[in-house]
């Protein structure tokens, strides 16, 4: 059998010598575990908004470009709170109102949880820092604040994945369906837009300047499809709100 | 084209060894037969590299299950935790050391995360420390750092959807592979791999001295090269033909690729076991199969198992032949202490190890076929066939194996509870359960049968519905509150009429009795069919259709008086997906069972939006979970409280078609609805009513599941107001007896003056009456 073989290895030797593939430039099928340390690259933008929270707010102001109008709040931060504008949608032609973040502080009654955990779930809620309307869990913050990097960095679909993980977590925090609405018609779905800022009014009693911000959305969203009527009413309704 | 090729150059050369005459002619033939078999060669080559250096192996996609979300307040039970990281693989260490590990001490959890890339961002490998108390997280921080906002495991994988030959694998680069197991690999297999050119003379030698002294067939001389080619290139034949093709491919094989190239590729081909009819491919998947861990967590005891399964997957299969297998995974360990690739002493604490493969029926080892099918059916609208199967597509599923657990195990008990009434061995189930908040499906039963794989009674058991359509009818009611209230006086008795088709309907109530003057809700709590029957037919049978389509039924029925109380029929999916309207306060949902698709490389690819429609006035809805709840508390669905606490809010309604041949439950808490069915396959009668059967199941799972109780915003145009019980009339809460009902606005009844003294003195007859009690 090996006597067979030495013909056959030098003539296979000639031949494929002149079309062998140079080594090196095969092509290998790169699908192993998805968990595999090297598909990772980007751990470390999302670790940044992930992480500690006193850090935190430096590690997003420098992910965010600055013409972006992000500003991100921090609970607990050292500075107390900053304003989250949410302003960056940009379909409207109109302003778009940042209210829905930064709340008046007088109602601290009526506040829809978003969790019904014992009290351990406002630990990160932390005193003075933020405004009493908003009571985001932090994995809430932090998933919003996710969506709204990826939104302002053009990744829409990213920004509705994650916040969809945010409605998951916390599915009746009308915030959650304030961005979520608002990521809806940046993409150009102003009927779903309308349809989660309707869900966010019904979570959104005693928070009148949410309510009128989501009722601002309604308005866009009907013009948007072309309802000048409807969006002339739910213009109204966010004024009387206020 | 091989076969005739090969004999003749080889009678040549034969040939050659004749006489000088001879050799002119000699020469000739052996230029000849070197032409030919040069010819062979090329064509050889030709095939080596055409497969090898293509796409080597098509990938089934992956399903995955949802990744476990750990945050603060999270409700999350610490058992269910651990039972979540024992079925991905997580090694129990008393200090983490790496990915894969976790340390359990009391409440508090220490584990290494493995990170993942998902749709919308990657999640890192890290070290998290878990705090529980009660049923909560109560605190979440990195090891050693600050707090953590939110985490996520990695996702259970729990399928793939395979093609028709059914290899699966889970492909992995060499790097990705312990240097201890290549090691092990090319020790036991191949110990010349590194120095050969394809095949080995040396450990053909050595396989014949050892075949040779000791009787027997123990050891192949076949390089790791030769193997591969084998199982890539050739079929299983055994001949001597074969052999030399294989020598000579293995031979080219190594000409044009490196060492680490093919033992990449070896790594990913070779078969270490049947599962069903899924043949498991590969170190990667086998590693995922036996032990749940990425092959980069295997340990040298794990190692020595699966390169000692080469030899013989099926004869040493760990779960079916565990002693065997043990056998001989501590010979393979021996050999390594014996060559040196591990100490005496690594091998002696390896072999002291059990084998650790997961169990049968762990949820690491479970398959939750019904679950899978529907995400098929799902991404058959999506894909093509081929994209499915071969692509590796990564698929991202809403599936919770907790759940799906836990309705499994209050089937299975449920049923064997109830086992001795006559005919319940028959009766088949189906069962769906999904977060109405969210629209996603988390859990499916498809058969009482675990596992079962083959008729999906959630998707396709299309049965009346029974009572489970009245709902409906009181919504239609309730959606005119100048018509209609909670508290509307309705007469409760026999009436016939003819309908359209000319037939005369006359509906009976279940006990065959009439109920007089009751309220409207009332007829609902108690599923009254006579009194339903006669407000269906006054809102009109046409117009509770179409509720029923506003809810999300699909069907087209006809508008017969008998649909009132559910002669039509639908599986239990579609049922869940009406009530998640009913539990999502009028807002529709389309079930989903998919979130998102990745490629194979991590690229996302399509996503399945969460979206809504408001179908509804929330105060309709509002005003109709109210009586659903009634219906848990002192209706037909009541006897859930004798396992539930008072305090857990539930709405639901039962279901029974005609003779018991249907036995249904549908209901729901805040963030949990759950739709159960319970009848023959041949659709003969059973002896369970929705209440004894199907509602036992739901409560069960519910026991179990612990959702949060149902809690609607009362809606701006709700008012509370207080009635008399028995005349419908306004009350006030200081009358004895009076209810509090719901109305929308407008539609209460005048307030009645207070009753005895006036409001303040209720907190003293509290007080007296705290001393009569």
């Amino acid at each position: 059998m090996t006597k067979w073989l030495i013909p056959a290895f030098t003539a296979s030797l000639v031949l494929a010598g002149c079309s062998s593939v140079p080594r090196g430039s095969i092509p290998v099928v790169d699908s192993g575990t998805s968990a595999s340390a090297n598909r990772m690259d980007n751990v470390k933008v999302y670790g940044s908004s992930n992480g500690q929270q006193g850090s935190q707010a430096q590690a997003q102001a420098q992910a965010i470009p600055e013409d972006s109008g992000v500003v991100v709040m921090v609970p607990g931060g050292v500075g107390g709170s900053m304003p989250l504008d949410t302003s960056s949608a940009p379909i409207s032609s109109q302003p778009i109102q940042s209210e829905p973040i930064q709340m008046n502080s007088t109602q601290g009654d009526n506040t829809p949880s978003t969790s019904s955990a014992p009290s351990i779930s406002s630990s990160t809620q932390s005193a003075g820092g933020l405004a009493a309307d908003e009571q985001l869990d932090g994995p809430v913050l932090a998933l919003l604040t996710t969506a709204q990097q990826q939104q302002a960095g053009g990744d829409l679909n990213g920004a509705a994945s994650s916040l969809e993980r945010a409605q998951r977590i916390a599915p009746r925090e009308p915030q959650v369906l304030y961005n979520l609405a608002q990521v809806r018609l940046a993409q150009g779905d102003a009927a779903q837009a309308e349809q989660f800022a309707r869900r966010g009014l019904s979570y959104a009693s005693g928070r009148p300047a949410l309510q009128a911000s989501l009722w601002d959305l309604i308005a866009q969203s009907r013009q948007m499809q072309g309802d000048a009527a409807g969006a002339a009413q739910a213009r109204e309704r966010a004024k009387v709100n206020l | 084209m091989t076969r005739p090729k090969s004999p003749r150059s080889r009678s040549k050369r034969r040939k050659t060894r004749g006489s000088r005459p001879w050799l002119g002619w000699a020469v000739k033939l052996g230029l000849v037969g070197l032409v030919v078999f040069a010819g062979f060669a090329v064509y050889l080559d030709a095939v080596v590299q055409e497969k090898f250096s293509g796409k080597r192996w098509t990938v089934p996609a992956k399903v995955y299950a949802r990744p476990l979300e750990l945050f603060v307040g999270e409700k999350l039970s610490k058992s269910d935790f651990l039972k979540e990281l024992d079925a991905l693989g997580y090694r129990r260490e008393n200090s983490v050391s790496g990915p894969g590990a976790v340390s359990v001490n009391g409440n508090s959890i220490n584990l290494y995360s493995r990170g993942f890339q998902f749709y919308e961002s990657a999640e890192p490998s890290q070290k998290v420390n878990v705090r529980f108390s009660g049923d909560y997280v109560a605190g979440l921080s990195q090891v050693g750092g600050g707090k953590l906002s939110v985490a996520r495991l990695e996702p259970l994988l729990i399928g793939g959807l395979y093609p028709a030959h059914q290899e699966d694998r889970v492909l992995v680069k060499l790097d990705q592979v312990p240097p201890t197991l290549i090691q092990t690999l090319v020790a036991v297999e191949d110990r010349d791999f590194f120095e050969h050119h394809g095949v080995s003379p040396k450990s053909i030698a050595r396989a014949v001295w050892v075949n040779a002294s000791s009787g027997a067939l123990r050891q192949g001389g076949s390089t790791l090269t030769q193997q591969l080619v084998k199982n890539f290139y050739l079929t299983n034949e055994r001949s001597l033909t074969r052999k030399a093709t294989e020598a000579m491919m293995a031979l080219l094989l190594e000409l044009h690729y490196d060492k680490n190239e093919i033992l990449e590729a070896y790594f990913n081909e070779v078969f270490l076991g049947q599962d069903g009819n899924r043949a498991i491919h590969g170190f990667g998947l086998a590693s995922q199969y036996f032990f749940s861990q990425p092959i980069a967590e295997l340990k040298l005891d794990q190692m020595a198992l699966l390169v000692g399964m080469v030899k013989g997957p099926t004869y040493y299969n760990p779960r079916r032949h565990p002693e065997r297998a043990t056998v001989r995974r501590n010979l393979i360990l021996d050999m390594l202490a014996e060559q040196g690739v591990v100490s005496v002493e690594e091998a002696t604490a390896a072999k002291a190890r059990p084998l650790g493969v997961t169990s049968k029926g762990s949820m690491a080892n479970s398959s939750f076929p019904a679950f899978l099918d529907l995400v098929k059916r799902q991404l058959r609208e999506d894909y093509k066939e081929a994209d499915l199967t071969e692509e590796g597509l990564r698929i991202f599923t809403s599936f919770d194996p907790i759940m799906q657990i836990k309705a499994e195990e209050s089937l299975t008990g449920t049923l064997k509870r109830l086992s001795g009434r006559k005919g319940v061995d028959q009766v088949e189930a189906g069962m769906v359960v999904t977060n109405p908040e969210t629209g996603e499906v988390q859990a499916l039963i498809g058969s009482r049968q675990r596992g079962y794989a083959g008729f999906n009674r959630a998707l396709d058991a299309v049965r009346p519905i029974g009572s489970l359509v009245k709902p409906a009818v009181y919504l239609t009611a309730l959606e005119r509150p100048s018509e209609y209230t909670l508290t509307t006086m309705m007469e409760d008795k026999a009436f016939s009429v003819k309908g359209q088709d000319g037939q005369v309907w006359s509906p009976q109530n279940y006990d065959r009795k009439s109920h007089g003057r009751i309220y409207l809700y009332q007829g609902l709590v108690n599923s009254y069919n006579l009194s339903t029957a006669k407000l269906g037919l006054q809102v009109g049978v046409p117009n509770v259709l179409k509720t029923l389509q506003r809810l999300g039924m699909q069907r087209e029925w006809p508008a017969y008086p008998s649909m009132l109380l559910g002669a039509g029929s639908l599986s239990p999916m579609e049922v869940a997906d009406m009530y998640s309207t009913l539990a999502n306060g009028g807002f529709n949902t389309p079930l989903r069972g998919i979130r998102s698709v990745l490629t194979a490389e991590g690229e996302p690819l399509k996503r399945y939006p969460y979206k809504i429609q408001q179908r509804f006035d929330p105060g309709a809805i509002y005003l109709l979970q109210n009586a659903m709840q009634r219906v848990m508390r002192e209706g037909t669905g009541r006897s859930v409280y004798n396992q539930l606490p008072r305090s857990l809010n539930l709405a639901g309604k039962t279901g029974t078609s005609n003779d018991s041949r249907d036995s249904w439950f549908a209901g729901f808490g805040q963030d949990l609805l759950a739709v159960v069915w319970l009848g023959r396959d041949d659709n003969g009668p059973t002896p369970l009513t929705g209440a004894t059967g199907a509602l036992q199941v739901w409560t069960s799972f519910m026991a179990k599941a612990d959702p949060l109780p149902l809690d609607m915003p009362q809606p701006d145009n709700v008012v509370q107001a207080w009635v008399d019980p028995k005349t419908g009339q306004g009350s006030d809460s200081s009358c004895p007896g009076a209810v509090q009902m719901p109305y929308i606005r407008g539609s209460e009844p005048v307030a009645g003056s207070a009753c005895g003294i006036q409001a303040p003195v209720d907190s003293v007859m509290d007080w007296v009456r705290g001393w009569i009690e």
